[in-house]
């Protein structure tokens, strides 16, 4: 990750992370539109106020992104209980680039397959950048509990990669 | 960690996840570019002198206004154009009986003067209207 304390333009350090960051949001928003207003808040906030604190500034924007996905969850719990069940299938592919390679398409679209919590830390390791202790501290969890369900993860995603491919 | 987990691991690395589309960065840039420029030293100097300029203005505009009255240089003359009293209103009560055994009936009158003053120099005109009530026993006698 390049130095976000340094005083380069925004614009060159969100076009170089912005598509991991929205897919950390897309984990724990309901639709689209929501991993877009709450990557743009956080964002926002980090770019203003965060970034020249102390620190990993990678977790600094998780951890961003994390409080505006719970702050968005809470003004629109009632609303989104609805939505979710819609908005996990339709996410399946649809979070990252076209793939020619059969295995890794097949990876992507298995990815929804996951249970939430281990597609979280799944994708706070491999996109987030984060170690165990980190997912961890980001989760309120162990890390022995965030590398157990990486674990898990890993093992369900080699089931499901393994029959999507020669389905 | 085996051979397969790290396989999938580097799989999962190598999905590029899609970009956030123009309009977050356009709110990005909306949220984060303009407030920039408004706080910098430059844009501060120039508020700060426009609103000293615009204030003085303001001042010198309400002086004017308040210096180039015209002024009232004689006392008003008005001049007396309607007296009115209309008709006044009786009421008469049932008698009463006084402290010292004699009957009265009560009577209440109510009236009401209007007059009117102008003062064509300056097309004013002044409307004094007082209304008035008188209470009184009108005596009887008893037979």
């Amino acid at each position: 990750m390049n130095d976000a304390h340094s005083e380069q333009d925004w614009r060159a350090w969100f076009a170089e992370h912005g598509a991991r960051l929205r897919l950390i949001a897309r984990q724990w928003t309901r639709s689209d539109a929501d991993a877009d207003d709450v990557l743009q808040e956080a964002f926002v906030r980090f770019w203003k106020h965060q970034r020249h604190l102390p620190g990993n500034p990678n977790a600094l924007v998780v951890t961003s992104i994390r409080r505006a996905a719970l702050d968005l969850h809470r003004r629109t719990d009632r609303r989104a209980l609805r939505e979710q069940v819609v908005s996990v299938d339709a996410a399946a592919v649809a979070d990252f680039e076209p793939e020619a390679d059969p295995r890794l398409q097949a990876l992507a679209s298995s990815l929804p397959a996951l249970s939430a919590e281990q597609r979280e830390v799944v994708v706070l390791k491999i996109w987030g950048e984060l170690t165990f202790e980190q997912i961890g501290a980001q989760l309120e969890i162990s890390p022995n509990t965030a590398a157990s369900r990486w674990r898990y993860a890993m093992e369900a995603l080699r089931r499901l990669v393994t029959a999507r491919t020669y389905e | 960690m085996n051979n397969e987990d790290q396989d999938i691991e580097s799989a999962l690395r190598r999905l590029r996840p899609r970009s956030p589309g123009p309009a977050v960065v356009s709110a990005i840039g909306r949220a984060l570019d303009a407030p920039v420029a408004a706080a910098s030293p430059a844009a501060r100097g120039v508020i700060l002198r426009w609103s000293a300029v615009l204030s003085a203005a303001a001042a010198g505009l309400l002086g004017f206004l308040f210096f180039t009255r015209a002024p009232v240089t004689a006392a008003p003359e008005y001049q007396l154009v309607r007296a009115e009293q209309p008709p006044a209103a009786v009421d008469v009560f049932a008698p009463v009986r006084l402290a010292d055994g004699s009957f009265a009936r009560p009577v209440r009158v109510r009236w009401s003067n209007e007059t009117q003053w102008e003062d064509r120099r300056t097309n004013t005109r002044l409307i004094n209207y007082s209304p008035s009530e008188q209470f009184g026993l009108i005596p009887m006698e008893t037979y």
